[in-house]
């Protein structure tokens, strides 16, 4: 009964929706302290290649490739953050577009290392190594009367699901505490968030180098649970798709971007047709958003509404376990 | 002596916005910086928190010179200010706005916050205890969940000021805090600002409502045109003939005045 229900295509979908989530929540960090940043495709473009070279070259497992891809992205973050602290919106966004695709070009051309752009297969997948190795320890899934694949693909799904909520729970956390109330200062007045005694420059190239993280850490797991990768995975496309997310979603709150990624991977899954025209809609809803919602469907507006309606619902179910926050 | 400004000047490209201005102000006294607009007040405050550097000169605050310190670590040594033109963090509440404020004055980073550690939330809990007193001080203290946007601007004037008391400053710099507050609110000012100064905090202030100036202060500065023209007490700077000149023109040269 429980096989039936698991499609491995529905599984797929929702595990590029989880992988998108992360991406949206990357460009909401650096976004949390009022810089736009588009290098996040770069960014994951780094942190893909270099897990996917470590395991496919070195035989690293792949949780090591993982973790190294996440922090050679941050390294990078840190060296693009700092000299591009001057600079403000639109520059900003201009000069992190053009890392962006200085880094595609280094994947095209470095053949020797990444093979151009035919790209890298062959990538070890996360599920099935898990699989290998569970069934290394004679544990077999058919216990569960689930098949191979069906396996494969619900284990990525929970990882994936397990390592998204740990994320977005990471920066709520953080946004509630000193560092938030120090990211959020420095978006609304940089120079009152100055004469506060918070030291901006450190800040700010710490949510750039949390963005570039979160970016090159999707960008991993991504490589992991295609085992494909190929420069035009990282391109320009997908420097807007992820803009796109905050911009519709809303990048006042962490769930705006959530959201975003949500919505935005689902659409063209269901509305098939409507997926050859994606990039036309997305232009579309750069548009409209900034005429009409210039803050993105999500806002803290909504989300005290929200929280009332559902803290009312609660009430008259008689639950009174009304925690705060 | 807890700032000494010492031969100040300040040039942007060919204008001279300060020249060779000199003060100093004593520990717990409450000092007025006056003078027409364009005069170089504010400047003369940038300079002392590092917005700006001078173009010569040198200022001392408590024996150190703090020429070229980082805006942020001048706050940590205890010099704080408002703003002529309000500057909250507007879509923060009132509470959040003086939480900020006592950033320098705290330390959890990243991993303690994420990990909400014994330390963390003992500091938050401090933190927050602490802004509701300063609400409190500066009489707002049933608003500490109110957006800062949707203060009345008076309450917004005085917020600003909870918010840099909450760096524990000894040196408060206000600007113009009486601007567009009408009789009430004013003389409300007035006796915060006295009770700031019990609290052994030294007040620069800038103003120009005159009567507020001179029944507050111990001391003035008058500049002018970038200069400094006179310093004294109250009684001093309204009978000096430089500063009348200042603020009416002379007879000569301006009848309207």
């Amino acid at each position: 009964m429980l096989a039936e229900l698991i499609n491995p295509y529905y599984l797929q979908v929702a595990s590029f929706i989880l992988i998108n989530i992360i991406l949206g929540v990357s460009i909401y960090i650096t976004l949390s302290t009022g810089q736009l940043s588009l290098a996040n495709a770069g960014f994951m473009g780094i942190g893909a290649y270099t897990s996917a070279l470590l395991t496919l070259n070195f035989d690293l497992p792949i949780i090591v490739g993982i973790m190294a891809g996440t922090l050679l992205a941050g390294v990078f973050g840190i060296l693009i953050g700092i000299p591009t602290l001057r600079l403000q919106g639109v520059y900003l966004a201009i000069v992190t577009l053009g890392f962006g695709e200085v880094i595609r070009v280094i994947f095209v051309n470095w053949e020797s290392m990444t093979k151009g752009a035919v790209g890298l297969s062959g990538i070890p997948h996360m599920g099935r190594e898990l699989l290998n190795t569970v069934k290394d320890l004679g544990f077999d899934p058919k216990v569960l009367g689930l098949q191979n694949n069906q396996f494969v693909f619900l284990a990525i799904f929970l990882i994936l699901l397990a390592v998204t909520v740990s994320i977005i729970a990471f920066f709520r956390r953080q946004n509630r505490s000193r560092v938030g109330r120090a990211f959020a200062a420095i978006k609304l007045d940089e120079k009152a968030a100055e004469s506060m005694g918070i030291n901006i420059t450190y800040y700010k190239v710490l949510a750039f180098a949390q963005g570039a993280m979160v970016a090159g850490f999707a960008g991993a797991l991504f490589a992991h649970v295609l085992a494909y990768i190929s420069p035009a995975d990282f391109a320009y496309h997908r420097a807007v798709e992820i803009l796109i997310f905050a911009v519709f979603g809303g990048s006042e709150v962490i769930w705006g971007p959530v959201f975003g990624a949500l919505f935005l991977t689902v659409m063209p899954e269901v509305l098939r047709f409507i997926s050859e025209y994606r990039y036309m809609i997305y232009g579309l809803i750069i548009i409209i958003m900034m005429a009409v919602r210039p803050q993105g469907l999500i806002d803290v507006n909504i989300l005290n509404w929200v929280k009332l309606k559902t803290s009312k619902r609660r009430q008259k179910h008689g639950t009174s376990s009304q925690k705060s926050m | 002596m807890v700032l000494q400004v010492k031969k100040a000047c300040k040039n942007f490209g060919g204008l001279s916005a300060l020249s060779d201005v000199s003060f100093s102000i004593n520990q717990g006294e409450i000092f007025g910086l006056i003078g027409p607009n364009g005069a170089g007040k504010t400047t003369m405050f940038n300079l002392i928190t590092s917005m700006f550097t001078p173009t010569s000169g040198e200022i001392i605050f408590n024996e150190d010179n703090i020429n070229g310190l980082k805006p942020h670590l001048i706050t940590k040594k205890g010099i704080c200010r408002t703003f002529q033109n309000i500057r909250l963090f507007p879509q923060m509440t009132a509470e959040e706005n003086v939480m900020v404020g006592e950033h320098c004055r705290s330390k959890s980073g990243v991993f303690s916050s994420v990990f909400r550690t014994k330390s963390q939330r003992q500091e938050e809990e401090r933190i927050r205890s602490k802004a509701n007193e300063l609400l409190e001080f500066v009489g707002l203290g049933g608003f500490a969940e109110t957006v800062s946007d949707s203060l009345a601007y008076g309450q917004q004037r005085r917020l600003e000021i909870a918010r840099a008391l909450a760096s524990s400053p000894k040196l408060l710099l206000l600007d113009e805090p009486a601007a567009g507050m009408n009789e009430t609110e004013t003389s409300e000012l007035f006796r915060l600002i006295k009770r700031i100064q019990e609290q052994g905090i030294t007040v620069l202030l800038i103003e120009h409502d005159m009567p507020l100036v001179m029944k507050l202060c111990d001391r003035i500065a008058v500049l002018n045109f970038g200069k400094k023209i006179a310093e004294g007490t109250p009684a001093e700077i309204q009978n000096n003939p430089d500063v009348i000149e200042a603020y009416l023109g002379s007879e000569e040269e301006d009848m309207y005045a």
